[in-house]
């Protein structure tokens, strides 16, 4: 293999994933890699490809890119991957990129797994934290073994340094960095290389409701395998305490609740106010990633779950019980406006 | 027009008998027993039901040491038409790069039209290897499958595909590399009689990373990505008190100021 000259490559770049809106964990990247162009001095650049896309570029450079890279086609709308594989690759090689950040969506990890590969770059899935040494390498820190352990992953020999990011673990980009630093960035068009007669795949039908991004509540009822298929009880209390339903991955693996709802390892990461755990066991895929959460509570019915271990209160009781008991002590009491 | 279906299967630590090392207190995988990647079974039920619709053959390939013909076994007892054990000291410490690359390799040999993967390893959950398979290859992907509808006559696969807050429906060309949604595809079980000849006749194909001209392309030195330090997760500290009564948890709702 020819070595690489590591030092011919610059700049952090962030994937932005535009679905009609941005996802929120793009301008989570934007916000967190600030941190990292700030020690190596490098540009931080939003890429954004789609189509009819002017307005977000204008929406990156407002939250803080130093630049942004607009591919904007009609092939680029809706998400495909042979398309965006082949756009992002004549960029790379044009431009050599150091560090690629891309959101651990579907969409985002369908993505970096295809683009990875012709650059040869070294990709890190599912990081939780993300920093840079003096040399400039990416040291991409993620959960392994179940969560036990956090690996620090390096790519000390290729271009670019790749990782998908779990969503929910920073905090996004103010939508009005710019205004504030009197930041100004500038937006270049870039030659769109991908033709639509040469892509080997087409998007028959999308079906997407408004996703409910519930990295931002500040009050969670989650459920877990516990509740058997029967929602309407943690429902209830969610719909008293003003808050939103979340559920680990056996809940969403068995369809009782939408995989955007999905809090721990391949699911999100959220920081609430209160986060109370209804049904479920406390396995550590799941509470890595509702570890940030202020309070917690937590009800099942089995006095050796290891969630009580994870929760600031916990009652050992049946859930069919409890949370109608919890909701209507609730409704008596009246609830306090969340603080947003 | 019938297909040749690859299935991408590998052997994992199982992560519910994974245990503590007592003297480390670190997790001590290499005792744990070695089972097959659970998602990977949803992609052989994805597979044996393609070919019930489509016709032709399921192949299934996997990487890893001899001892690896056990996962092969149990595909064939659940029906699929041969295996292919891909085993090469060569390999030892691949990243998702060249594992990607060699098993790109091993379906360009076996003429593949589709192949399907598991959504993700338990071991590494990066997912990252179906969307690599694809792009070494030049190849359409679908990944997060929910459902597949094939349609021979035009040469095209449909998935619908799980996507942030709902689905899509995308059409690809074949070839084409399928990674089948974790918990979709319930798979059958294994026949008694297919049982008992994948455990006592049936011996996979053996290939070795020169049998497919990799020999200087996988490893350790073509592997982006290295494991640097690992730091045990110290746990958030929690006030784990028991309380008696419902009524109780009024308390810490009026300290987090949910109630008034």
């Amino acid at each position: 293999m020819t070595e690489l000259d590591t030092s011919e490559y610059a700049d952090v770049w962030v994937f932005v994933e535009v679905h009609d809106d941005v996802m929120p964990v793009s301008w989570e990247l934007l916000a967190e890699a600030k941190t990292l162009t700030a020690k190596t001095g490098d540009d931080l650049v939003a890429l954004v490809i789609g189509e009819d896309v002017d307005g977000i570029a204008e929406e990156a450079l407002a939250r803080g890119a130093d630049r942004v890279l607009v591919a904007d086609d009609p092939v680029f709308e809706p998400y495909r991957a042979d398309p965006y594989g082949a756009q992002f690759r004549a960029m790379v090689e044009a431009r050599k990129p150091s560090i690629v950040l891309i959101g651990g969506t579907h969409t985002g990890r369908d993505f970096a797994g295809r683009v990875a590969v012709p650059t040869h770059a070294g990709l890190t899935a599912d990081v939780t934290e993300i920093d840079v040494d003096d040399e400039g390498i990416l040291q991409a820190r993620r959960p392994a073994f179940g969560g036990d352990i956090l690996a620090t992953i390096v790519c000390e020999d290729h271009r670019p340094q790749m990782a998908t990011i779990r969503p929910g673990v920073f905090e996004a980009a103010d939508p009005n960095y710019a205004c504030e630093t009197t930041l100004e960035g500038s937006i270049e068009r870039v030659e769109v290389v991908v033709d639509e007669a040469d892509c080997i795949s087409e998007v028959l039908e999308r079906v997407v409701d408004a996703t409910a991004d519930i990295t931002e509540a500040e009050r969670i009822v989650a459920v877990g395998a516990g509740i058997e298929g029967d929602l309407e009880p943690a429902l209830e209390l969610a719909e008293a305490l003003d808050a939103e339903l979340a559920a680990t991955r056996a809940v969403v693996d068995e369809g009782w609740v939408d995989g955007a709802r999905q809090v721990g390892q391949t699911g999100k990461t959220v920081r609430p106010d209160l986060y109370v755990a209804v049904g479920i066991s406390g396995a550590i895929q799941h509470v890595e990633g509702m570890n940030k959460s202020e309070t917690v509570i937590a009800i099942n019915d089995d006095p050796n779950a290891p969630i009580f271990d994870h929760a600031d209160y916990g009652i050992v009781g049946d859930l069919f019980d409890v949370c109608p008991q919890l909701t209507e002590l609730v409704q008596e009491r009246g609830i306090l406006e969340v603080a947003r | 027009m019938t297909w040749t279906i690859v299935v991408g299967v590998k052997q994992v630590p199982d992560a519910d008998e994974v245990g503590i090392d007592p003297d480390t207190g670190r997790l001590d995988r290499a005792n744990a027993p070695a089972v097959m990647n659970p998602p990977d079974r949803n992609a052989l039920e994805a597979a044996l039901e393609l070919r019930d619709t489509v016709g032709g053959s399921v192949l299934v390939i996997t990487m890893g040491p001899p001892n690896a013909t056990i996962v092969l076994e149990e595909a064939i007892a659940m029906g699929c038409d041969d295996a292919v054990l891909v085993s090469d000291r060569a390999f030892a410490g691949s990243d998702t790069w060249p594992t990607s690359l060699t098993l790109a390799r091993a379906a360009e040999t076996l003429e593949a039209d589709v192949v399907l993967c598991g959504e993700e390893t338990t071991d590494s959950s990066t997912g990252q290897v179906p969307p690599g398979i694809a792009a070494h290859n030049g190849w359409a992907q679908l990944t997060y499958a929910e459902e597949l509808e094939p349609q021979p006559d035009e040469g095209r696969l449909v998935a619908r595909r799980d996507v942030e807050g709902g689905y899509e429906l995308v059409a690809a060309q074949l070839p084409v590399v399928v990674a089948v949604a974790y918990g979709e595809f319930d798979p059958r079980p294994a026949g008694l009689h297919r049982k008992i000849f994948a455990e006592n006749d049936f011996e996979p194909r053996e290939w070795t990373a020169a049998d497919l001209d990799i020999e200087d392309e996988v490893g350790l030195d073509v592997s982006p990505t290295a494991v640097g330090t690992m730091e045990t997760v110290e746990p958030v500290e929690r006030r784990s008190e028991l309380v008696d009564s419902v009524n109780a948890l009024l308390e810490p709702l009026e300290e987090t100021e949910v109630v008034g």
